[in-house]
């Protein structure tokens, strides 16, 4: 569906996307992760031809989006940054003007606004005036807009930002009903609306793709380093030396203390289960051990540890 | 009026026309075009401008009339009331009103992005908008009309007045497509419609002070007359004396071809390659 080779767009004195190349195939939904700043908009704008590339070529569908531009806007139903909306308009009449412009003609438009009306449940608010609406209405009829030709593709730019947890959790939904008809790419910086509703997640740092798979994959990937938390009753100060003395631990560090008890966070290099280890040093020590928990990375820590390192290095 | 200018007259007609033709049948044109005339008459201001336009030209019929009551003068009821100050002062303020927000609001709201991303040719786009400001400034002329319809019937000697009728409002409609180009490219180069709106002011005032800014400085008489060539002010006298200038005709549409031209390159400059 979207193809994206060799893409780089460089501002004076500033390369915003750098090189980058991926392939979205029908039917998937794709998130678009990275810190603020790493590319996403830049790249989306491409993808839709708002901009062009310095560099690269994207098709969607099979169309270039610069030399087939009207054939492949045809395919995409966009809903940019922070919505823009006409105030002036009532949102069945902006629905209408939109379906038109899209090139949906008479009885056509009037479906095909009815459905997105239905879809994106916007009947209780089709009469009122686009500047009354709340933050999560507007998002709402960004989206029915987006979908009001029935695009193979959406292409959504943080469309869950400035939205309260219960919008965000029906957002959710409704994206992944639509994952059903549509492909989509969602760019976001929300882990937690990623690892809930995409089949795959591609980060984006500095401009680069810096990992490219399936959500669970990536944390996997993560799960070999992951971190233990044990709560010691013992204020020795030799307890981090003797619990890094065991084979497979990377790193022990003390979080703080409360009264007799000790709380510490200990990361292993392996996937092996280390746990067995510090209860029998526990009990040969004679330090009473009222917790062990193994905290499985996430998403977030595969993100935050990937972004983090690469940010480091350059 | 030589046959030359009759037909370099006639070819930019043509190529009007069919720039024209083209557009109507893409069909988004159209759909932006009833948005963009929605979005005028829903809104305060062209009301407001409508009326004020026709209390200005109340004031400058009636100051007209006067004129032509208290002496015996060679000038046309249609002379005396569109070289009147009121008549200048709806000149000035018309064309930044009118065009200041055509782009630049798109600009501020971001809806530009969502228009151009959507599949419209930006040719399409821009002729949407130049022709729903153009169809906003003949519907806020149309009432003056009717002043002088009215007149007629009542009227017992005004000979002339045909062909100054007819030479005012073709003036005015020249003027209007060329400023309302002008109008545009302010509006795309900026998104700050109050920048928009001043643009468009200072040009409309240089074009029509062109020729007499010079009048008082030490410059060559020559130049004097050739930049009278291009004012305004001289534009009109000659129109509403009821000689319908071809030249002018060439000089407007021409100037407005190239005008938009430059609009359209202001829209599609993002896509250039940096």
């Amino acid at each position: 569906m979207i193809k994206v080779s060799n893409l780089s767009k460089q501002y004076v004195g500033r390369t915003a996307v750098n090189n980058i190349s991926f392939e979205v195939d029908p039917g998937e939904i794709v998130g678009f992760l990275g810190p603020n700043g790493a590319g996403k908009t830049t790249t989306i704008r491409m993808l839709t031809g708002y901009i062009p590339p310095t560099s690269g070529t994207v098709s969607i569908g099979g169309h270039d989006v610069f030399s087939e531009s009207i054939k492949a806007r045809q395919k995409i139903g966009y809903m940019p940054e922070n919505v823009p909306l006409y105030d002036d308009m009532r949102v069945r009449e902006y629905l209408r003007f939109r379906a038109e412009l899209k090139g949906l003609r008479g009885q056509e438009a009037r479906q095909g606004v009815n459905e997105v009306i239905d879809l994106c449940d916007l009947k209780q608010i089709r009469r009122q005036m686009i500047s009354s609406l709340s933050k999560g209405y507007r998002q709402r009829v960004g989206l029915a807009d987006a979908l009001v030709n029935n695009p193979e593709l959406l292409i959504l730019d943080e469309p869950t930002n400035g939205l309260d947890p219960n919008q965000i959790r029906r957002f959710r939904e409704l994206i992944k009903q639509l994952g059903i008809r549509h492909t989509i790419l969602i760019s976001t910086h929300i882990l937690s609306e990623v690892e809930m509703t995409c089949n795959r997640v591609i980060i984006l740092n500095e401009g680069k793709i810096i990992a490219n798979g399936e959500p669970n994959d990536l944390s996997r990937e993560l799960r070999s380093a992951s971190t233990i938390s044990i709560e010691l009753k013992t204020s020795e100060e030799k307890v981090k030396d003797l619990i890094a003395a065991i084979a497979g631990i990377k790193k022990v560090s003390k979080e703080h203390q409360s009264g007799e008890w000790g709380y510490f966070t200990i990361r292993t290099e392996t996937s092996n289960d280390v746990r067995e280890s510090i209860v029998n040093l526990a009990n040969a020590q004679e330090w009473p051990l009222r917790e062990i928990r193994t905290q499985h990375a996430t998403l977030e820590d595969a993100f935050v540890e990937i972004t983090q390192a690469n940010t480091s290095d350059s | 009026m030589n046959t030359a200018t009759v037909i370099i007259t006639i070819i930019l007609f043509v190529i009007i026309i069919i720039s024209m033709q083209k557009f109507l049948s893409g069909g988004t044109g159209i759909v932006i075009l009833k948005k963009e005339l929605k979005s005028i008459f829903y809104s305060p201001i062209a009301w407001i401008v409508m009326a004020l336009v026709m209390l200005l030209n109340g004031f400058s019929f009636i100051a007209a009339l006067e004129i032509l009551r208290k002496a015996d003068v060679d000038e046309t009821l249609i002379g005396y009331t569109f070289s009147s100050t009121s008549f200048w002062l709806t000149y000035f303020f018309i064309f930044p009103v009118i065009t200041m927000r055509l782009f630049s609001e798109e600009k501020k709201l971001g809806t530009i992005e969502t228009l151009l991303t959507a599949p419209v040719q930006t040719i399409h786009l821009l002729l949407a908008k130049y022709l729903a400001a153009l169809i906003f400034y003949f519907i806020i002329w149309l009432p003056s009309a009717v002043n002088f319809f009215l007149f007629r019937i009542s009227s017992v000697d005004n000979s002339n007045a045909i062909g100054s009728f007819l030479g005012a409002y073709a003036i005015i409609l020249l003027v209007g497509i060329f400023n309302i180009s002008i109008g545009c490219l302010a509006s795309s180069l900026t998104k700050n419609q109050l920048v928009a709106a001043m643009a468009c002011f200072t040009f409309c005032m240089l074009h029509f002070l062109v020729g007499f800014i010079l009048q008082d400085l030490p410059v060559p008489e020559s130049w004097q007359g050739s930049l009278f060539y291009f004012s305004t002010v001289k534009h009109v006298q000659i129109f509403i004396s009821g000689l319908i200038d071809s030249r002018q005709f060439i000089y407007y549409l021409s100037f407005t071809i190239l005008i938009l031209s430059f609009t359209y390159n202001v829209l599609e400059h993002r896509k250039w390659k940096t």
